[in-house]
C-alpha cells in the first residue's frame, strides 16, 4: 500500500502518518500546491500555476508522471497523466529574450502556438514586426504586460530576458552572533538562482532575512514595498541590525517622509496615492535604477501596484508571502508579474524545526443573552455582524480571558474601534489604532517589548509585520468578517519563538448561533488546513474556571 | 438414400439429404435463419436456403478468401471441377501462358496485358486454404455437388457474377455469350470473320467459336500478336477491372478491314470481338479473354490467409492492475448515476430517449463528458439498471434489478456490465450523430441498436485473446484483420470503422482492457460459454477492497482512503457532503449536511457514535462540537402540517421570530408564549425559516418530529433491452438436433414412395406446399411452364398454364399462357402444381 491516492479531480491525497509519506511529499512537492495539511491526511492539487511552477524549476512532465505513478495506490487516471503533461508542455513553448540587434523579442519552437497567440486581439498591441517564422519583436515597455497575457491564453511565457544589474550598492550580512537559518539560506539561494519569484514562508520565521539575504546577494540598491508605516520602520530597524547598512543608507518615503536612498523602504499606501486622478509618487520607480525590489506580504499587493511591477520587469524582483492565497483570486497576476513560486515550506514543518513557537488555538464560543438574541435578530443586514461581533458578553469573556492570563504579554486584537476603545476601558490598556500617531505607536510597542505594558488592543493596523517577540497570548474579539489571511496574519503576531519556548495561545471570541460562527469558521479554515486544529471551549466553562489549566 | 444415384446429387435437396445428422446441423448453427420456422423436410430447407435475402446474408459472413473463392465459382463454368476453381484462384501456371512468352521473343520484352504471374508463395497458401474454403462454403449449402462437380446455388451465382449493368468484385465482365445477346446475327458473323475464324451457321455456334478462341491462350495471343500499338495499353486499363470503358460509339460495326482509314486500338478490338458494345458508348471486355490474359485467375491478389497483426506486449500485471482500475471506476460510476436517478430521473422525450440538456446535466452531475456519460447511461440501460417507469408522465428510474445489483459484490456487478456490454447492440457512439431524416440521436432513445456492434466487439477483442497475454495492436491493424475476417461495403465498411474505434475506446473505459491489451478477467467473458464466475474470481484480487473507516480531521472532513462498504458509505453520503471523488473519497461536514442527517432521523448521540466507531482516530472536537450544537439546534422550532403552527419551548426565540421582519410574510401570530400560528402553509414556512438562518422541524399531527427522507424511485419490474440482431439468435444444440430430427423425419414423410394421387374432385392439381415452391422455383430457373391450380380473391378456383419468371416475397411473377399476360400470383393461393407432360401431344 503506498501513501498516495491521486484523485481524478487532480488532488492528490496524502497519508502523513505512513512510512513513505516523507518522500512522496518531496517528490511532489515541486509541482503540487499543498491546499490542505490537516492531522492526517494533506491535500495537494495539481494546477496549471503549480506544474509551470515546476516547470520553470526545471522539473519535466517525465518526473511528475514518474512520482505520481510511483507513490499511488490505485492506477492513476489516464486522463490525468495526459492533463499534465498536455500542460507542463505548454510552458516554455513561448521564450522572452534579448535580440542582439531587435531589443526584447518573442520566439516560440512551435509555430502553429505563436500564430495561435499573435491573432489574439490582446497580444496584438503588445508585439512589434514579425521578425521571422518563429520570431516576433516585443515593445521593452509591455514585457510584463504581455506576459499576464500569454499565462492568460494559457501559453505562459518563459522570461530569459535576464535583468539590469542596477546601481550597485555594497550590503553585507553581519552575521555575529546568529546566521541564517537553513530554510531561509535554501529559499535565498532558490530565489537568487531563479532570478525573480515568490518565497512562501509562515508568519515569524523570518522572512524579512530572506529579504536581507537577497539584498546581499544582489549587492544594488534595493526599492522594498511594504504595508505601512510601522512594518517600514520595523524592517529599517531590523537591516541596520542585520546588515552592514547604516541609518542613513536607508530611506522612508510614506506619507510623513520622503527620503529616497540607496536602500528606501515604500509603503503601499503611499504608491497607490491617487490625486487628481494620477498616482504622484509613481516616479519613485524611477527615482533610482533599482537592482533589487522586495515586495513584503505579495498576497496584499494592491491592484495598481500590480500594474507599476509591470513596468519592472527587467529588475529583480523578490515577493515574500505567509500565503499565496487571495481572496481576490490574482494568484496568477502574482506568478505572471513577480515570478514563480521560488520557496516553500508548510507551517507545521518551521514548527517541528523549532523556529516558530507551538501556538495552542481556542475557539471560545459566547452564548448571547435573550436581549441580545432578540436586538441581533432585528438588526439590518449589514449591521449583524457588527453587532454580534462587539455584544456585551464577548467583552466580559475577554476581560476573563485577560483576567485569566495575567502576567503574560496579552494582545487583544479587534475590528471595530468603539469596541476596543470600550475594552481598553476596561482593562485599563492602550489603545492602538489607525489614528494613534506613528511615535506613540514605537512608544507604546516598546513598552510592550520591554514588558513595561503587558496588555495591548490593537486594531487592525497590527495585523502585519509587527513584531512583538514577546506576545504569547492573542485575544481575537472580531475581524474583517470572513478573511482567511488575516486570521493567518494574526496568529502569526504570537508565533514568534519565545525566549523561553513558551507555548502561545490564540484565542478567537465568537457569538454561538450567529453569523460570527460563520464567518469564524471560514476565518479558520486556512489554519485548520495548515494542520492547527482549534479547540473549542464554551464561555460558560471558562467563566467558571472549570477549563483552566494555567 | 444409398441408391447409386444419391451419390452424385441432382440438386441441393438431394445433397442435403446425403449429408449426415452432423452436417445438417452445421448448416442449421451456420444459418439459424433457416430454423425459423423449421421446415418440414429437407426439399423445403433446400428451397429456404436458395432464398436471396437468406444467401445474401450468408454471403455477407463468409471471410474475405471464401468470399472469393465464391466469386471464383460465380464465373466459373457450373459444374465447376476443383482443378478449374484452383487455377482460377491461383494462376494456370508458366504452361498456360504461350501467349506472353511469345510476345515476349518476338517483340522484346513488350508484355502482354495481365501484368505478374501470382507470386509462387502467395499461390501456394491460397492452393493450400482452397480446400478450407470450398468445405466452408459447402458446410453453409451455397455449394453442393460432387468433388469434381462443384455447384455454386444459383441465387448465390446470379448476386456474385457480373450481369450486363454491374461487374462483380472480380472486375470480370459479362461472357461473351451474354454481351452479344441482342446482336444481329449478321454483325456476329462479321465478328466471326474478322478474328480469323471459319463462318458458322448460327449465332450459337458464332458465340461458341468467339468463346473458344477467347479462351484458348495460345490462339488469342498469336491474333493478339498482330495488334497494332496501343491495343495492350487498352486492354490492360479493363484487364482488371473494371472491365467497362467509354468510347465515342460503341456500336458502329466496325470492320478489321477498314480500307485505308487507321485503325484505333478500340476499334481494332471491337472489329475482332476483343471488346462488345455494353450501350451507345460503352464497351466491355469479354470475361473469356479477361480470364485467359490475366492467366486464368479470378482476382488480381487472392487473400489466402488474414493479414498480420503486429503485437505489442505489454506486462500482464500492468494490463490486469490498469483494468482493474477502471472497472472499478465503471463499478462506482455506475453506481452514481443510479444514485443521482435514485429520486427519479430526467423525463423521456416523447419521441424516445434522454433530451440533450438532461443528458447535459447528468454528465455535469457525473462529472463527465457528454459522451461518456452517454456511454454509461446506455451501458446501464442495456443491463436493465435503468429503464422508463412507464407512467403517464414518463421518467427514468433505476429498476428494481438495479436494488439487486447493487447488493451484489463489486467483481459480480462488474461481470454483469461486461457481459451487457459484450452482448448489446445499442451503439452509444452514435449518440449526438443524425440519422438518415436528419434527426439527432438521443441518447437511450430509439434507433441506437447496431446489429454490427456486439459483433464488432467480440471480433476486435477476439483477436486481442488470440495474441499472448499482454499483447496488443494498433487500430488499423486490427482493422484490416476484422476486414479480412467479414469484407463489408460502403456505409457498413464505415460503420464497422466507427464501431472498432468506439469499441477500444469503451473496453478501455469498462475495464475489459487494460493499455489496449485483454485483461485476464475479461478473457474469461470472451470464452464460449462465458465463464463469469471465473471472470469474477480473477477481477475480485484487482479491485481495492471495501473499507469500513475513514479518517476524520479537524477542519471538518473525512478522507476515505478507498471504497467503503456499502451502509458506511450511505450514512457518510447523507452526514457529509462528497468533496472529492477517485480512489478515495473525501467527505466535508456542515451543518447543512448534518441537519441532512438529523432529518433523516438520526440522533446526535447516534451520530456520535456512528463518527467514533467508523474512524480510526478520535473524533476531532470541532466536529463533535458542529454535530452536537446542529443537533441543539436541531428540532427547536417544529412546524406543523395540519394547522401550519410554530411553536418552541423557548419563547425568546419566538418573539424573536414575530419581531424579524423577514418573518412579515409568514403571518406569524402568536398563540402561546410558546406557539406560533403561521398563514402560510407549512413547506413554505419551513423554508422561510431556514433561510433566516433557524432549523425547524417539521411536526406531526401527534407532535412528533417528522422525518424527511426522500422515497427511492423504482420502475416496476423490467427486464433488459433484447440485442437487436438481424437475424435470429444461434440454436443451441438440444434444438439444433430436435430440428435436424424433425426435418429428416418430415422428408422420410415427403420422399416416401407413394401410388400417385388420384386427382382432386375439381380437377385442381394438389400438392404440399413446399413442392409447389420448389417446383415453381425450378420452373423460373428452368424457363418451363407449369399447370397450376389458383383460387383467385373471390375463392373461385381455376387452371392455368403458366411460365414463372420470378418467385419473391411470396408471389410468382408469370406469364399466363391462359390469359396472355405477365401477371403475380400469390404462392399461398396456389393450390398445386403440376409440370406439363414433356411431349404436348
Amino acid at each position: 500500500m503506498s501513501c498516495l491516492i491521486v484523485q481524478s479531480d487532480k488532488t492528490l491525497l496524502l497519508e502523513v502518518d505512513h512510512e513513505q509519506a516523507d518522500a512522496c511529499r518531496r517528490a511532489i512537492a515541486p509541482f503540487a500546491e499543498l491546499e490542505r495539511a490537516p492531522e492526517h491526511i494533506h491535500t495537494y492539487r495539481l494546477t496549471p500555476l503549480g506544474l509551470w511552477n515546476a516547470r520553470a524549476a526545471g522539473h519535466d512532465a517525465e518526473q511528475v508522471i514518474d512520482a505520481l505513478m510511483e507513490y499511488s495506490r490505485y492506477p492513476v487516471p489516464h486522463a490525468l497523466l495526459v492533463d499534465v503533461a498536455e500542460t507542463m508542455a505548454r510552458y516554455g513553448r513561448l521564450r522572452l529574450s534579448k535580440h542582439p540587434t531587435h531589443g526584447l523579442v518573442l520566439t516560440s519552437t512551435d509555430r502553429p502556438v505563436l500564430e495561435e497567440i499573435l491573432r489574439s486581439k490582446r497580444v496584438q498591441p503588445l508585439v512589434g514586426a514579425r521578425i521571422d517564422d518563429d520570431t516576433v519583436a516585443v515593445h521593452p515597455s509591455e514585457r510584463g504586460q504581455i506576459k499576464q497575457v500569454l499565462l492568460k491564453l494559457g501559453w505562459p511565457a518563459e522570461d530569459l530576458a535576464g535583468y539590469v544589474d542596477g546601481e550597485a550598492h555594497p550590503i553585507e550580512l553581519r552575521e555575529d552572533g546568529w546566521s541564517l537559518r537553513p530554510y531561509q539560506k535554501q529559499a535565498v539561494e532558490g530565489f537568487w538562482h531563479g532570478g525573480s519569484g515568490v518565497v512562501v514562508l509562515p508568519c515569524g520565521a523570518g522572512k524579512t532575512l530572506v529579504g536581507a539575504g537577497a539584498m546581499a546577494e544582489a549587492k544594488a540598491t534595493t526599492l522594498i514595498l511594504v504595508t505601512n508605516t510601522v512594518s517600514a520602520r520595523q524592517w529599517k530597524h531590523e537591516l541596520v541590525k542585520r546588515t552592514s547598512l547604516t541609518e542613513d543608507e536607508i530611506g522612508e518615503y510614506s506619507g510623513t517622509r520622503k527620503e529616497i536612498r540607496p536602500v528606501t523602504i515604500a509603503t503601499y499606501q503611499v504608491l497607490t496615492t491617487k490625486r487628481k486622478g494620477v498616482y504622484p509618487h509613481l516616479e519613485l520607480f524611477d527615482s533610482r535604477d533599482w537592482g533589487l525590489i522586495l515586495y513584503d506580504e505579495v498576497h496584499l499587493l494592491p491592484a495598481p501596484v500590480f500594474k507599476f511591477t509591470a513596468d519592472l520587469q527587467a529588475r529583480r524582483r523578490l515577493g515574500l508571502t505567509a500565503t499565496l492565497v487571495r481572496e481576490d483570486g490574482r494568484e496568477s497576476d502574482v506568478f505572471s508579474l513577480i515570478g514563480p513560486k521560488r520557496f516553500d515550506a508548510p507551517w507545521k514543518e518551521i514548527e517541528a524545526q523549532g523556529y516558530i513557537a507551538p501556538a495552542d488555538c481556542v475557539e471560545v464560543r459566547v452564548n448571547l443573552t435573550d436581549s441580545e438574541r432578540l436586538a441581533y435578530a432585528t438588526a439590518e443586514a449589514e449591521e449583524k455582524y457588527r453587532y454580534c461581533a462587539t455584544t456585551a458578553t464577548k467583552r466580559k469573556v475577554t476581560e476573563a480571558l485577560v483576567a485569566k492570563h495575567r502576567g503574560q504579554q496579552t494582545l487583544v486584537i479587534g475590528q471595530y474601534i468603539d469596541q476596543l476603545d470600550e475594552l481598553g476601558e476596561h482593562l485599563n490598556a492602550p489603545v492602538i489604532k489607525g489614528e494613534t500617531s506613528n511615535a506613540q505607536r514605537e512608544k507604546l510597542f516598546d513598552a510592550f517589548r520591554n514588558g513595561e505594558l503587558s496588555v495591548l488592543v490593537v486594531s487592525k493596523v497590527a495585523n502585519f509585520s509587527i513584531d512583538l517577540p514577546e506576545a504569547t497570548v492573542a485575544i481575537q474579539v472580531s475581524g474583517t468578517f470572513g478573511s482567511r489571511q488575516e486570521e493567518a496574519q494574526r496568529l502569526g503576531r504570537v508565533l514568534r519563538p519565545k525566549a523561553d519556548g513558551h507555548e502561545a495561545r490564540f484565542y478567537s471570541v465568537v457569538a454561538r448561533d450567529t453569523i460570527d460562527q460563520d464567518f469564524a469558521a471560514h476565518r479558520q479554515r486556512f489554519l485548520a488546513e495548515q494542520g492547527y486544529a482549534y479547540r473549542i471551549v464554551d464561555a460558560d466553562d471558562l467563566l467558571a474556571g472549570a477549563d483552566e489549566d494555567s | 438414400m444409398t441408391t447409386g444415384d444419391a451419390a452424385v446429387p441432382r440438386t441441393l435437396a438431394e445433397d442435403l439429404r446425403a449429408r449426415d445428422d452432423d452436417a445438417l446441423a452445421l448448416l442449421l448453427r451456420a444459418r439459424p435463419d433457416l430454423l425459423s420456422p423449421v421446415p418440414n423436410d429437407l426439399t423445403q430447407l433446400a428451397t429456404r436456403a436458395a432464398t436471396r435475402s437468406s444467401v445474401v446474408r450468408t454471403l455477407d459472413r463468409l471471410d474475405a478468401f471464401t468470399h472469393q473463392v465464391a466469386e471464383a465459382l460465380a464465373v466459373a463454368p457450373d459444374p465447376c471441377d476443383e482443378d478449374t476453381l484452383r487455377i482460377l484462384m491461383t494462376g494456370a501456371g508458366a504452361g498456360a501462358r504461350p501467349a506472353r512468352a511469345r510476345r515476349t521473343s518476338e517483340q522484346g520484352g513488350a508484355l502482354l496485358p495481365g501484368g505478374e504471374p501470382l507470386a509462387p508463395e502467395l499461390a501456394a497458401a491460397a492452393a493450400e486454404a482452397l480446400p478450407r474454403a470450398v468445405r466452408t462454403l459447402r458446410e453453409c449449402g451455397v455449394l453442393w455437388g460432387g468433388e469434381d462437380r462443384l455447384r455454386l446455388v444459383r441465387t448465390a451465382k446470379d448476386l456474385l457474377a457480373p450481369s450486363p449493368s454491374a461487374a462483380s468484385a472480380t472486375g470480370l465482365g459479362p461472357s461473351v455469350g451474354e454481351a452479344t445477346a441482342g446482336m444481329s446475327p449478321s454483325r456476329l458473323q462479321e465478328i466471326v470473320a474478322d478474328a480469323g475464324l471459319p463462318g458458322t451457321h448460327d449465332p450459337t455456334s458464332a458465340i461458341t467459336a468467339l468463346t473458344g478462341l477467347f479462351g484458348d491462350a495460345g490462339r488469342l495471343g498469336a491474333l493478339l500478336a498482330q495488334a497494332p500499338d496501343g491495343v495492350p495499353e487498352v486492354l490492360e486499363r479493363l484487364l482488371w477491372g473494371p472491365p467497362y470503358g467509354e468510347v465515342r460509339d460503341a456500336t458502329a460495326p466496325v470492320r478489321a478491314d477498314a480500307g485505308d482509314r487507321p485503325v484505333t486500338p478500340v476499334q481494332w478490338l471491337l472489329a475482332r470481338g476483343l471488346l462488345l458494345p455494353a450501350g451507345q458508348h460503352t464497351v466491355v471486355l469479354p470475361r473469356e479473354a479477361a480470364l485467359t490474359l490475366r492467366g486464368g485467375r479470378a482476382h488480381r491478389v487472392p487473400e489466402p490467409a488474414p493479414p498480420a497483426v503486429d503485437p505489442v506486449t505489454r506486462p500482464e500485471r500492468t494490463v490486469d492492475m490498469t483494468a482493474g482500475g477502471q472497472a472499478f471506476t465503471a463499478i462506482r460510476t455506475v453506481v452514481e448515476l443510479l444514485t443521482e436517478w435514485q429520486t427519479g430521473g430526467p423525463p423521456v422525450l416523447r419521441s424516445g430517449g434522454l433530451s440533450v440538456r438532461d443528458l447535459k446535466r447528468t454528465a455535469a452531475a457525473l462529472d463527465l463528458t457528454e459522451p461518456q456519460a452517454a456511454f454509461w447511461l446506455e451501458l446501464a440501460y442495456a443491463a436493465g439498471l435503468i429503464a422508463s417507469d412507464g407512467e403517464a408522465d414518463e421518467r427514468y428510474a433505476p429498476t428494481p434489478a438495479a436494488d439487486e445489483w447493487r447488493q451484489l459484490p463489486p467483481e459480480r456487478q462488474w461481470t454483469v456490465l461486461a457481459t451487457a456490454w459484450l452482448a448489446a447492440t445499442r451503439t452509444p457512439g452514435l449518440v449526438g450523430s443524425r440519422d438518415a431524416k436528419g434527426r439527432a440521436l438521443s441518447a437511450l432513445g430509439p434507433e441506437l441498436d447496431r446489429s454490427l456492434t456486439p459483433r464488432v466487439r467480440r471480433a476486435a477483442l477476439r483477436v486481442l485473446a488470440d495474441l499472448p497475454a499482454g499483447g496488443t495492436v494498433v487500430k488499423d491493424a486490427l482493422l484490416a484483420r476484422l476486414r479480412w475476417q467479414r469484407p463489408l461495403r460502403g456505409s457498413a465498411d464505415a460503420l464497422r470503422t466507427d464501431l472498432l474505434g468506439w469499441t477500444l475506446e469503451e473496453a478501455e473505459t469498462l475495464g475489459v482492457t487494460g493499455r489496449g491489451a485483454l485483461a485476464g478477467h475479461a478473457r474469461a467473458l470472451l470464452e464460449s460459454p462465458p465463464d463469469a464466475g471465473r471472470a469474477a474470481a480473477l477481477l475480485a484480487p484487482l479491485l481495492p477492497e471495501p473499507l469500513d473507516h475513514v479518517l476524520l480531521q479537524a477542519d471538518l472532513t473525512a478522507v476515505a482512503p478507498g471504497p467503503l462498504i456499502a451502509a458506511l458509505a450511505e450514512t457518510l453520503n447523507v452526514l457529509a457532503d462528497v468533496e472529492s471523488k477517485g480512489g478515495a473519497t473525501v467527505y466535508r461536514f456542515t451543518p447543512a449536511s448534518v441537519r441532512r442527517a438529523l432529518d433523516a432521523g438520526r440522533s446526535a448521540a447516534e451520530l456520535q457514535t456512528f463518527l467514533a466507531a467508523h474512524s480510526r482516530t478520535p473524533v476531532p472536537q470541532p466536529l463533535s462540537y458542529l454535530v452536537d450544537d446542529v443537533a441543539r439546534r436541531h428540532g427547536a422550532l417544529r412546524v406543523g402540517a395540519a394547522s401550519a403552527y410554530l411553536r418552541c419551548d423557548d419563547d425568546a426565540v419566538l418573539t424573536e421570530l414575530l419581531a424579524d421582519r423577514r418573518a412579515s410574510g409568514l403571518g406569524l401570530r402568536r398563540l402561546a408564549p410558546t406557539v406560533l400560528a403561521a398563514q402560510s402553509d407549512p413547506a413554505t414556512l419551513l423554508e422561510r425559516l431556514r433561510a433566516m438562518g433557524l432549523a425547524p422541524a417539521a411536526e406531526s399531527a401527534d407532535g412528533d418530529v417528522l422525518i424527511t427522507r426522500a422515497d427511492a424511485r423504482r420502475t416496476p419490474p423490467r427486464t433488459p433491452p433484447l440485442p437487436v440482431t438481424d437475424g435470429p439468435p444461434v440454436p443451441d444444440d438440444k434444438l439444433l438436433g430436435a430440428a435436424v430430427k424433425a426435418i429428416r423425419a418430415g422428408d422420410r414423410a415427403a420422399t416416401a414412395v407413394r401410388r400417385a394421387p388420384a386427382p382432386a374432385a375439381d380437377g385442381l392439381p394438389r400438392t404440399p406446399a413446399a413442392d409447389t415452391l420448389a417446383t415453381v422455383q425450378a420452373a423460373a430457373l428452368a424457363g418451363e411452364s407449369l399447370w397450376i391450380g389458383y383460387v383467385n380473391a373471390e375463392g373461385s378456383a381455376s387452371q392455368r398454364v403458366i411460365a414463372p419468371v420470378r418467385v419473391e416475397g411470396g408471389y410468382v411473377t408469370a406469364y399466363d399462357h391462359t390469359t396472355d399476360e405477365v401477371r403475380t400470383f400469390a404462392l399461398h393461393r396456389i393450390t398445386g402444381v403440376s409440370e406439363l407432360a414433356d411431349d404436348p401431344a
